[in-house]
């Protein structure tokens, strides 16, 4: 979620009011934001907003928007003013099939300082990384135009075929080695992955403003402290998507005091003027506000918060700012006056209806288990559920039997989730050999296998008892308790299992179903984990084990 | 306690050692008079000790003590004794090695010491010829002075040494692992006033050590007392099978659940794309989903058992609301995708499955205790595998305001507060949707859950219509932190088992 940095003195001027920082706080919740912090020093606020729908918001002109609102300092719809411009983009035919569309502007009047240039970067890259896909939905460009011969050209070329000097390199290089060696290139080579030709924005002199959507050339799409004349583009695979960058971007200029000029985007089949801010009319209900709020207003009471809200109401036709693509239902808007009519002013109801809890059967059979087994003096034990196939197989001097694995790992350690439990009670064994002995430990929890196509999900439970005379019949006594506790008739059958001693191992079975395994931990298992104490365990199905148990 | 009382406390072993501590003091005299185990007496006298009977005295002392060698020597006879005996006649060097069976160095040492106490003469010859001397056969009848020193009682002080004792002391210190002196402890006991009282106690009393069944059967305690046990005694740990700690914690978040009149919901830990985010309204291809990158499985790759129904509904409200009043995302909906497998990232999965589900009751109250994964670095805040408290509250005619009602019933029962902030919050499923921030009596403000009314383009396409569905997800990892005292969230799966063994029970 974005978190985003801004001067308060900034934020001051921007509202035209001194605030202090606890109500920058409060503010901050209007906009779904968490306050993180500020620094007195720089004069740094830190706020995180949670909306990833709302990128206006990732910019201290956004935010300060958002707070004329809350504070009725301003009403509606903000303002803004358009100049026609003559500035002209022409969108060549060959770039349609890879990233057809282009929003831009010009803007004017104002010289740009350190500080807004960072702001500026700032929200281009919140903007381009989430709301923009990593740059795959929407990337953003900034010029100083006053370097640009117009028309501007957008189209689509060989890689081979045109080169310049990227961002903060000295020497000209054709697109592909941008890939191959730009570090913006290396990143975000993979949009560009399967093209044939690469999207480009060129000036009319043939001048390279920016391999799109990787870097701008170094000439012309560097912004220096000093400069007053921009131009604007978003480019993207989402019209809507492009629009809304660029109107944001054109609010936040306008706010800081630039005059815009619009733009004209030469289609192959069409001409369109930008920024394109035209609204989006959305009916509501005056029972919505009630339907989810509970609460009964007048329709002066719900425009006079709508427009705190900033949005434009009239007979129940909301209109939404141009910087906003978050509504798809009424409840979106009918939200918004929930949160300017004030969360802590809606008052509490308490739930009436009786319903009768509980838990599944399952569950309170699984602990009445836990309660046996603890009660014949085993410790509890929970782990973590990934591990590794070495833990589970290597390890235990046995072969993969069906392991659900992880594609994209983030660490081999945490790869596959676990298909046995035993494993983890004796890598508790390794890591307390200083312990206290006897050790007896017991762990039940969730465990997947893999049959062919089929996900195989079970509750089971291990069981494990190290000490000098750790043996067989002392784990066959646990398993026959828990039996006996529910009155169950079990059979062991001799079993072949590899972590467990050839002839000490048995396989208990239930009416038919084989529900565990028991015996004597082979000594190269022991020696695999650097144990120096005898270990007998079980290893008992509690899902199938409740099955037969819930029949009878 | 009076004197009487204080001897029937004592043990056997207490009694023996109170009834020589008169005459001798020291640990060692104590030892060997007893015929006690030195822990034994030990730990008498600690006893004796922390009852006021004695007081312990420890002092370093200079102690000669006896080495591998000494103790060898003092048994079969020192080296140049042996060489003296096997000097019957003169004898050449190399006869006399094989005669004596002694090895080189011993030979050495011997003829050197012999020589020097003209024990011994040596002609040249042809060969080298060794002979007894007067002074030699003397010695050996009489004894060497090192035989002499050898045969003292050992360790013994070395203050307590002659002049002529520590002469023959500095001879064998330069010879291997005969002696040596060293800086030792010495224990020894008096008695404390009390103690002396209790000396001239009757101590010979048959007092009854332990209960037995022969005693009761017989009766034969009749008339006899019990030796008085100090109940105020240390004793030694015991452990024995207890639950989990963090386990223990979310069993008792369970029964309060079900105390709240919640149902228990399900859903497995191998879930799809579907349940975990595309029946939540959570576009296929949103920054949204971001939020919860997660761990896609290799093999299976793609679930066969999906509603065909409810994909068909959900894929229809992604694409236009699905006559929701809503948009949609207005995107094509990819089918094969949702069928994806994926480790739960949400328990809100659970609550999904829920709605879609032919036992849901309306109205309804339903909770999971879900265990779900996240791409995370494992450190000591963030584990990737957790286990995470979701519900939902299905009723007609519900809104926000029962939502607060719930949110407030929530910090009351888990933080323990009354003091809360309901604030906007963003979650891709819900609208209105709100956090809730607790004053802990302790943690101050935390942030305890999200919430918020699910969305109709989540709910219709599940539930076949639009009913109000309040959603609240509860973070309890840090209170359940907090109650355990522990500092890093690693430590709620620990396998330290001496921290199990002790870990608070809360």
């Amino acid at each position: 979620m974005p978190t985003i940095t801004f001067s308060l003195k900034d934020l001051q001027n921007l509202v035209g009011k001194r605030l202090t920082i606890e109500e920058i706080q409060e503010l901050a919740h209007y906009g779904k934001g968490d306050f993180e912090g500020y620094d007195k020093e720089t004069d740094e606020v830190k706020i995180d907003f949670g909306d990833t729908n709302l990128p206006y918001l990732w910019s201290v002109e956004g935010f300060a928007r958002l707070v004329k609102g809350i504070l009725g300092m301003q009403k509606g719809i903000p303002e803004i003013k358009i100049h026609k411009g003559d500035y002209q983009v022409i969108v060549d035919k060959s770039v349609i099939k890879y990233r057809p569309y282009i929003a831009c502007f010009s803007a004017k009047g104002c010289k740009i300082d350190d500080y807004l240039i960072k702001q500026l970067v700032q929200l281009q890259e919140k903007f381009c990384e989430g709301y923009g896909r990593r740059r795959q939905k929407v990337s953003i460009g900034l010029y100083s135009y006053k370097r640009l011969a117009f028309p501007v050209h957008y189209k689509a070329t060989d890689p081979l075929s045109i080169g310049f000097i990227p961002l903060e390199f000295k020497a000209k290089m054709n697109l592909r080695e941008i890939l191959a060696e730009h570090p913006k290139g290396k990143e975000y080579a993979w949009i560009l992955d399967g093209f044939e030709k690469y999207p480009v924005l060129v000036d009319d002199k043939n001048e390279v403003l920016s391999f799109v959507p990787i870097i701008n050339s170094n000439f012309t799409g560097k912004l220096e402290v000093g400069d007053e004349n921009l131009f604007f583009e978003a480019t993207g695979t989402d019209e809507e998507a492009v629009n809304l960058a660029s109107n944001i971007f054109a609010y936040a200029l306008y706010e800081r005091g630039f005059e815009i000029y619009s733009v004209e985007a030469k289609y192959p089949d069409r001409k369109v003027v930008l920024p394109d801010l035209k609204s989006e009319v959305i009916n509501i209900k005056n029972e919505q506000i009630k339907h989810l709020f509970g609460l009964e207003l007048k329709e002066n009471e719900v425009k006079h918060i709508l427009e705190k809200a900033q949005f434009d109401f009239e007979d129940y036709k909301v209109k939404v700012p141009p910087y906003r693509k978050d509504i798809l239902h009424p409840y979106d808007i009918i939200e918004d006056i929930g949160i300017m009519y004030g969360f802590d002013k809606i008052k509490e109801l308490q739930l009436t209806t009786l319903t009768v809890g509980s838990t599944f059967k399952l569950n309170e059979f699984i602990d009445t288990v836990r309660e046996i087994v603890i009660g014949i003096g085993y410790q509890e034990i929970m782990s973590p559920i990934l591990t590794n196939k070495d833990f589970l197989y290597k390890k235990m001097n046995i072969e993969d039997f069906g392991t659900i694995e992880i594609e994209d790992y983030m660490s081999e350690t945490y790869s596959v989730v676990r298909s046995w439990i035993l494993p983890n009670l004796i890598d508790i064994f390794s890591k307390n050999k200083h312990v206290a002995f006897p050790q007896k430990i017991f762990e039940e929890g969730i465990l997947n296998t893999r049959k062919g196509d089929n996900i195989i999900e079970c509750s089971r439970i291990a069981i494990a008892t190290s000490h000098e005379k750790a043996d067989y019949t002392e784990i066959r006594q646990v398993l026959d308790y828990i039996m006996r506790c529910f009155g169950l008739h079990y059979d062991i059958e001799e079993a072949e299992h590899d972590s467990f001693i050839d002839g000490r191992v048995g396989r208990a079975i239930v009416k038919g179903k084989k529900v565990a395994y028991l015996g004597e931990l082979n000594p190269a298992v022991l020696a695999e984990w650097g144990l120096e104490m005898p270990v007998a365990a079980l290893e008992l199905n509690l899902s199938e084990l409740w099955e037969v148990v819930e029949k009878k | 306690m009076e004197i009487k009382k204080l001897a029937e406390s004592l043990n056997p072993i207490e009694r023996k050692v109170v009834k020589v501590l008169d005459n001798f003091s020291s640990f060692h005299d104590i030892i060997k008079i007893t015929g006690l185990k030195d822990i034994e007496v030990m730990r008498a006298l600690q006893w004796l000790q922390n009852k006021n009977i004695v007081k312990i005295k420890e002092e370093q002392k200079e102690i000669v003590s006896l080495e591998d060698n000494g103790i060898k020597y003092l048994k079969y006879g020192l080296p140049e004794r042996i060489f003296l005996e096997a000097l019957g006649s003169p004898i050449s060097i190399a006869d006399l090695a094989k005669k004596a069976k002694l090895t080189s160095e011993e030979i050495a040492i011997s003829l050197g010491t012999l020589k020097s106490k003209a024990a011994i003469e040596i002609t040249k010859g042809k060969e080298i010829v060794m002979s007894i001397t007067g002074q030699g056969r003397h010695l050996l009848k009489h004894g060497l002075p090192e035989e002499q020193f050898l045969k003292e009682h050992f360790p013994r002080e070395l203050i307590s040494l002659n002049e002529e004792e520590k002469f023959v002391l500095e001879n064998l210190r330069k010879r291997k692992k005969i002696v040596k002196v060293g800086l030792t402890k010495i224990i020894s006991a008096e008695f404390t006033e009390t103690g002396k009282k209790l000396a001239k106690e009757k101590l010979d009393e048959d007092l009854i050590e332990k209960l037995n069944p022969a005693l009761i059967k017989s009766g034969a305690w009749k008339g006899k007392k019990f030796r008085r046990f100090d109940v105020k005694i240390n004793v030694p740990q015991i452990f024995a099978g207890r639950k989990q700690h963090y386990r223990r914690f979310l069993d008792e978040v369970r029964q309060k659940f079900i105390a709240l009149g919640f149902k228990e919901m399900t859903g497995p830990v191998v879930e799809t794309d579907f349940w975990d985010m595309d029946a939540l309204f959570m576009p296929q291809f949103h920054s949204a989903r971001d939020i919860h990158q997660g761990y896609y499985v290799k093999e299976p790759k793609y679930a066969k058992d999906l509603p065909e129904n409810v994909v068909k509904n959900v894929k229809a409200a992604h694409e236009n609301g699905f006559g929701t009043g809503s948009k949609g995302w207005g995107y094509d909906f990819d089918v094969k995708r949702t069928h994806r497998h994926i480790l739960r990232t949400q328990g809100t999965a659970c609550s999904a499955r829920m709605l879609a589900s032919k036992d849901l009751k309306i109205p309804g109250k339903y909770y999971a205790i879900a265990r779900c994964f996240r791409y995370d670095v494992v450190d000591a805040t963030h584990l990737s595998d957790f286990f995470q408290t979701e519900g939902i509250v299905v009723e007609e005619g519900l809104n926000f305001r029962h939502l607060k009602g719930l949110l407030r019933m929530f910090a009351e029962e888990f933080a323990e507060t009354y003091q809360i902030k309901i604030v906007p919050g963003y979650y891709p499923y819900t609208e209105p949707s709100a956090s809730l921030y607790a004053k802990h009596p302790q943690l101050d403000w935390i942030e305890l859950g999200g919430s918020g009314i699910f969305r109709p383009e989540m709910v219709k396409p599940l539930l076949g219509r639009e009913v109000p569905v309040l959603a609240w997800g509860i973070g309890l990892d840090r209170l359940a932190m907090f109650k355990l005292g522990i500092k890093d969230i690693r430590q709620l799966f620990s396998h330290d088992l001496e921290f199990l063994r002790n870990a608070k029970v809360v």
